[in-house]
């Protein structure tokens, strides 16, 4: 089943009197529970390409299609709703909300969705106990490491229920060991909760673990390969 | 919402260094509107109650003709309809019958010009009551000579006595007050000073044929308790008003100028003297609540007799003090006006600083999905949070304040009482006590908050995500 469509997207920047095809003309589509990872060089489109996914940046022309609905017939509050119930955002710096602990910022969309306080607090535990934070759910972010503050992203991104999770360079800011913790726990969500993640990356470890490698170079596709079984 | 009011809180605290000094200008920005308001407020209350209450009263019934020709041929009979109406009228704490005409006052060395108030000696004590003005001390050249004869004075209490120099005491707080005298000084040299400013003086009796005449207008007519005065003036209907008086006591009245020309006779002894049988020129009234006064007027006006009598409250009998106090309280409003503009601006650096530092926190809300509208009462609620805090702490610690300097006023001493005393106030100056003006600070703080946070906010409302989270 397709969770995202995208057709003949473009996006173009103007810097003075020159144009920028920042993505030019990329058509993709993603199904439900894919492991999928956009890499290219700097300047290739990867993060443009995400925030158009994400509804976070307007395409100059072309159609995202998520579930069905296309994006670009929505506007602000709709919009901002469309992302609530559909998309799970993992930024680069964590974007943790600082005065919230981490189980109030996992609470914190499941909130917005206006759930029940006691769902929140039950699935905000489990989801931290999955990203093996149980025992920090009360800490503020500046307690947490980066690692765990990007474990706590991820369990923020998934509380929603979304139908896809956008990471861009989630890795970029950690190390080794944090970088395996955190592809661990978000491959396993995958596998096991057929959860679709899609990454914007640099890092060959993402990439190693991707199923499927969707190359960008100067906002086009180069190639789009799927290995079988991941590895 | 309480997940909001909680973020909003812990917001607040982020950076606590500017949240507390955010908080210590609003809260000195209200204490010291308070007080300054309290002080300007109390002061008023306190002048009209000098002059208002204590003289003229709120309320006063007079002939119809005799506000705009104040000639005792427009006084008129008290009594019958009209005694009924004011005594029925629930809000008049009393209603005092005065006769006042201007006569010739002379003691054979000086004359001048006086103002005859004929006043009923035991009512009168429910309004102006002249007796707790009696001159009781004076400190003349000779007084003070003898005093500093008979012992060493401070230097402070000599240039105190030398400042009050001809100065007339209704009661020994007050002149020991004027002479900054208190605890061990004050006993070791009342006994001292009493026997030398000590001065004789009595208040009328019911039938008594003297006068009682005000300080400044007894020195100048170099009248004394004892000696006599002769008035001479122009009675009802133009017949000739003369007599000789004898002075009874000397009275210190607030008002320099009704303290120089002020004469007090019983209200038969001045009706005998202008051959007014038993008329009056007008009747003065004092309510419970001076806040009723246009009410109770109207309903006098609509009551009595409109084509013989009419009713005149003091702002209109009293115009000069009214202006005077209208002038004060519009440049106190201006000060404290600028006081806030000033405070204004401190909230709004405030709310732009929170607003532009969290900006890529803001876009990351957005854009997981929380609805600018929601982001902006977060930041609304941070705002009135502030707000309530520098306003609940400033009132907070004003309120003890006024309370003290309600009931306890501030008393000028020595020179600064002097002063006072020469531009015609009581060197008092009291807080007003809680009221309106309290509440109002509260309030134009809290209307500030709100307009300091329009365009910050409205900045946050069309704040393009992207652009928020590359901040």
């Amino acid at each position: 089943m397709k969770v995202i469509e995208i057709e003949n997207l473009n996006k173009i920047y103007k810097e003075s009197e020159i144009e920028v095809h920042a993505v030019n003309g990329v058509t993709l589509d993603f199904e439900e529970g894919e492991f999928a990872a956009i890499v290219g060089p700097s300047g290739s489109g990867k993060t443009t390409l995400l925030n158009m996914i994400g509804g976070l940046d307007d395409p100059t022309s072309g159609e995202v299609i998520v579930g069905g609905s296309s994006m670009s017939k929505l506007k602000g509050a709709e919009l901002t709703d469309f992302r609530l119930h559909n998309i799970g955002f993992v930024f680069q710096s964590y974007n943790l909300i600082p005065v919230l602990t981490a189980k109030e910022n996992t609470e914190f969309v499941m909130r917005l969705q206006g759930l029940s306080a006691k769902v929140c607090e039950t699935r905000s535990e489990e989801l931290l106990n999955i990203v093996g934070l149980g025992e920090r759910m009360n800490a503020r972010p500046n307690k947490l490491s980066g690692g765990q503050q990007q474990r706590v992203a991820v369990a923020r991104a998934l509380a929603s229920k979304p139908k896809f999770v956008l990471a861009d360079e989630p890795t970029a800011n950690l190390d080794s060991k944090s970088t395996e913790t955190l592809l661990e726990i978000m491959e396993k969500l995958n596998r096991e909760e057929n959860i679709t993640f899609i990454f914007s990356t640099h890092d060959a470890r993402v990439v190693k673990k991707a199923r499927r490698v969707i190359t960008l170079e100067d906002g086009k596709i180069l190639s789009d390969v799927t290995k079988n079984g991941g590895e | 919402m309480d997940k909001l009011i909680k973020m909003a809180w812990r917001n607040i605290w982020r950076n606590k260094r500017r949240t507390l000094i955010t908080i210590a200008s609003i809260f000195f920005a209200v204490f010291f509107a308070v007080i300054m308001r309290a002080f300007q407020l109390g002061t008023y209350e306190h002048m009209i109650h000098q002059a208002i209450e204590s003289f003229t009263g709120y309320i006063q019934i007079q002939d119809k003709e005799f506000f705009d020709d104040p000639s005792l041929d427009n006084s008129f009979k008290y009594g019958g309809e009209l005694a009924n109406i004011v005594e029925n009228n629930k809000e008049i704490k009393v209603a005092v019958p005065r006769v006042a005409s201007f006569s010739l006052a002379s003691t054979g060395m000086q004359s001048k010009g006086v103002l005859v108030t004929g006043i009923d000696p035991l009512r009168e004590k429910e309004l102006s009551n002249p007796e707790i003005r009696i001159v009781k001390y004076r400190l003349t050249i000779e007084a003070i000579e003898k005093i500093m004869a008979e012992t060493k004075l401070p230097k402070k209490q000599l240039e105190l006595l030398k400042i009050h120099e001809k100065g007339s005491f209704s009661s020994w707080a007050g002149l020991a007050l004027g002479l900054s005298l208190s605890g061990s000084l004050e006993d070791e040299l009342k006994p001292i000073i009493t026997k030398h400013t000590k001065f004789e003086g009595q208040y009328l009796k019911v039938d008594d044929d003297g006068v009682l005449v005000s300080d400044r207008l007894s020195k100048y007519l170099m009248a004394e308790v004892g000696d006599t005065i002769t008035l001479l003036g122009l009675g009802y209907h133009g017949v000739t008003a003369a007599g000789i008086f004898p002075v009874r006591g000397i009275v210190k009245i607030p008002s320099p100028d009704l303290d120089n020309k002020l004469v007090y006779m019983t209200l038969s002894k001045s009706q005998q003297f202008f051959d007014l049988g038993n008329r009056i020129t007008s009747l003065n009234i004092n309510l419970y609540d001076p806040d009723e006064m246009m009410e109770v007027q109207s309903e006098l006006l609509a009551s009595i007799n409109s084509d013989k009598y009419t009713v005149k409250n003091w702002e209109e009998f009293n115009p000069t003090m009214k202006q005077q106090i209208e002038g004060d309280s519009v440049g106190g409003v201006i000060f404290i006006g600028i006081l806030y503009f000033i405070v204004l601006f401190g909230i709004f650096g405030t709310v732009l600083m929170m607003v532009a530092e969290r900006k890529r926190e803001f876009g990351v809300m957005v854009a997981i999905g929380m609805k600018k509208a929601k982001l902006v009462v977060i930041l609304f609620i941070e705002m009135i949070f502030l707000g309530f805090i520098g306003m609940a702490t400033g009132l907070g610690a004003a309120a003890p304040l006024i309370v003290l300097g309600n009931k306890n006023p501030i008393r000028m001493t020595g020179e600064m009482a002097k002063m006072y005393e020469d531009m015609g106030f009581d060197p008092v100056m009291p807080l007003a006590w809680f009221d309106n003006y309290f509440v109002w600070q509260g309030v134009i703080i809290m209307i500030m908050v709100i307009l300091a946070c329009i365009f910050p906010l409205e900045g946050v409302r069309k704040m393009k995500v992207m652009n928020a989270l590359k901040a």
